[in-house]
């Protein structure tokens, strides 16, 4: 196996920090994929920013040891004179779309290295095929969903040919088809000298099998991901209240609706889970229902009361220095009498209290987000994506809060592109395909 | 529309604005910048909110120089010598300046906003130098700062408002400014991140599906090119002079070949 890239005990401390993001590093990546797991924080992100030159050089901070990318010292090497080598999708991929039709997009980069046109056209060609979004290419990038994006990110990255691929979180708001997507162009890319190196928490959902594993802790290589423990799930109580919200024969969308002719109901203490493929209307029927945008047509009702809504950027809610008075600013605008600690406590962040929300890595500024609009018992609960950059223990954490929910009489509903997560979560799950809402199981009457 | 041939008309616009205070050769490059606004913006685009943003600009110029200048012998009013600043002699002479320094101020600014409601912020990317490759990243990330800014408040507002966010009182929307403007900022700097990460810069840029040069586009930049030569030559040969209604209101002095100039830029935003 071919070095494609290796750390010698190299750390890295960000600007104005005393702890070191990662801690005397010593790592070798090899060609083939490398799975790099650890919880949310753990520096998986900062070392993928490490392996392209982002971090130091656009960062700043300071960094020691040596790392080393195809033969070139990371430390003297900008990300730009990396990328005709090393390509990376980020773990958010709407921040990193350039261009405004998509099959211009994933030209950027191919156009950035200087490679004849028809090279460029065919390489775009390639991608979109290989993430299977060729239908998409004359679109509008403003105009695709958040799934969309991500595939679109990914072909973008495949366009470049790069000889290591960093993928962060790349499922985080895939679909089913666009994880088999990801899975076949990650097999393609075997037996061709290509090192890939994934950070994901549903790893399962990638081709891992073969795959090496690298485990993070505190920027610091770990033997196996720290290990979890998992809360318990308390039983759903039998029966459901009265209905907290309907709709009946709702059409939803922006101008053409996306769903339609949906008739649907939500009890107290009813989780209601909705899945589909990218771009199916997921998040529109959500905020539709929960009364952020007007239905085309057809009529919702909803029981006075109070609503929380959890928007899919968790960073449009966070505004207080420390993740603790973001929460209990919620409990001071509501007047409610209820325990901020506690909601730490409960989503497993309580020692980030001091800790300014925006400095939080993206599964870590969720489960802040989420604590604070779940404070105080709403009887109303809007989730979009809520599994976002969640690790397997926060997905847990998050489970549980929602049988809490529920056992409370709160009625849920969460819009989510991660099936297995409507599974477990839903007491009904629906899927939004073709313009329409179908049911898919009913747990309980 | 070729964004480099706007890039070449803009660029005739700010010279022949900046590069004399003659209120005529402002006066003719305001026509052209207003023409080219009309018929160079892409449908659908809104340009009345800018509009307003531009004629407040030229405004505030005038009233600017009218109150502060306390400058010139035509008196229009002395105010009490006790106000702060304003307090003197308001002159005519203050205001023509103020008139003239509107009429330059509020030409570059239709020109940008031409430039803005013509093209998309990405061709001007495309259609910039690789040697200005850090000016490109610096274009993109501050072009979509503002539209950033603007889905950003929306979105920030919708979710604090169902937190229990109420609007009482100045303090109470820092709730929502910051993570705004935090999440735009954010969001240009990643923006920024992807453009380095991308190899932006690394190489001659290809053009992928370049805009192509109609014929339209050749003579808006060919007659661009002679409105800017004329009035390079006009200042080489010192036929443009300054202008100041300073001591006394006079009529500004007007040669043939600067003003060939301005009139050929109003000529090439017909070409568009």
């Amino acid at each position: 196996m071919t070095s494609i890239a290796g750390f010698c005990q190299f750390s890295y401390w960000y600007p104005d920090s005393s702890r070191p993001a990662l801690d005397q590093l010593t790592l070798e990546l090899e060609e083939g994929m490398t799975l790099l797991e650890g919880e949310s924080g753990s520096g998986k992100s900062t070392l993928l920013r490490c392996l392209n030159g982002l971090v130091p050089h656009f960062y700043g901070g300071r960094a020691g040891g040596t790392a080393v990318v195809l033969g070139r010292d990371l430390r003297r090497q900008s990300p730009r004179s990396l990328a005709d080598r090393v390509a990376v999708v980020f773990q958010e991929p709407e921040t990193q779309m350039v261009m405004p039709i998509v099959e211009q997009e994933v030209a950027f980069g191919p156009a950035n290295l200087g490679l004849p046109a028809p090279s460029v056209r065919a390489r775009v060609q390639t991608a979109l095929a290989a993430m299977e979004v060729s239908h998409l290419a004359g679109r509008p990038v403003a105009g695709i969903s958040g799934g969309e994006r991500q595939r679109v990110a990914i072909a973008g990255a495949l366009a470049m040919a790069p000889r290591l691929l960093i993928l962060d979180e790349p499922t985080s708001q895939l679909d089913a088809l666009g994880a088999i997507a990801l899975t076949k162009a990650l097999e393609a890319l075997e037996g061709q000298g290509v090192a890939v190196l994934v950070a994901e928490h549903r790893a399962k959902r990638l081709p891992s099998a073969r795959a090496r594993r690298v485990a993070l802790a505190k920027g610091r290589l770990s033997s196996s991901p720290a290990p979890v423990t998992w809360p318990s799930r308390a039983a759903r109580s039998a029966n459901f209240g009265e209905v907290a919200w309907s709709s009946d024969q709702l059409a939803v969308g922006h101008g053409d609706p996306v769903l339609e002719d949906i008739s649907l109901s939500c009890r107290s203490g009813e989780v209601v889970a909705v899945t589909g493929p990218n771009g199916s209307g997921k998040t529109t029927l959500l905020r539709t229902l929960a009364g952020l945008i007007r239905p085309i047509s057809g009529r919702v009702d909803r029981r006075p009361g109070r609503s929380a809504y959890l928007p899919q950027d968790p960073g449009a809610l966070l505004h207080q220095p420390t993740v603790l008075r973001e929460v209990t600013q919620t409990a001071r605008w509501l007047h409610l009498a209820a325990d901020p600690e506690a909601m730490l406590e409960q989503f497993g962040i309580a020692d980030l209290a001091m800790c300014d929300p925006r400095d939080l890595s993206t599964g870590q500024r969720q489960r802040v987000a989420l604590a604070a609009i779940l404070i105080g018992e709403p009887e109303m609960v809007f989730l979009d994506e809520p599994t976002r950059g969640a690790d397997q223990a926060s997905r847990r954490r998050l489970l549980t809060s929602i049988d809490h929910l529920a056992n409370l009489g709160c009625a849920v509903m969460v819009a989510t592109s991660d099936e297995e997560f409507a599974w477990q979560v839903g007491d009904s799950t629906l899927v939004a395909e073709e313009r329409h809402l179908t049911v898919a199981a009913r747990k309980r009457p | 529309m070729n964004p480099r041939a706007l890039l070449i008309w803009v660029g005739a616009v700010l010279l022949l604005s900046l590069g004399s205070e003659d209120p005529v050769y402002r006066v003719l490059t305001l026509v052209a910048a207003a023409l080219m606004l009309l018929r160079a913006r892409r449908p659908g685009t809104a340009v009345t909110p800018a509009l307003r943003w531009v004629g407040l600009a030229g405004l505030m110029a005038i009233g600017f120089n009218f109150l502060l200048s306390h400058t010139g012998q035509d008196v229009v009013v002395a105010l009490p010598a006790w106000l702060p600043a304003v307090g003197g002699q308001l002159t005519w002479e203050g205001a023509a300046y103020g008139v003239d320094v509107a009429l330059g101020l509020t030409a570059c600014l239709l020109a940008g906003l031409t430039l803005a409601v013509a093209t998309e912020p990405q061709q001007l990317v495309d259609a910039l130098p690789n040697s200005l490759h850090r000016t490109g990243a610096a274009l993109a990330a501050t072009t979509t700062l503002l539209p950033r800014l603007r889905s950003s408040f929306l979105a920030v507002r919708e979710a604090q408002s169902v937190r229990g966010w109420r609007p009482r009182g100045p303090r109470s929307w820092r709730a929502v400014a910051v993570p705004s403007v935090l999440s735009a900022i954010e969001g240009s700097v990643l923006l920024a991140e992807a453009m380095e990460s991308r190899g932006f810069g690394l190489a001659r840029r290809t053009s992928v599906w370049p805009t192509p040069w109609t014929r339209a586009d050749k003579m808006l930049a060919a007659v661009t090119a002679a409105a800017g030569a004329l009035f390079m030559t006009a200042v080489v040969l010192g036929l443009v002079g300054g202008w100041e209604p300073y001591p006394t209101l006079q009529l500004p002095g007007v040669d043939w070949l600067p003003t060939a100039g301005g009139c050929l830029l109003i000529v090439a935003a017909f070409c568009a």
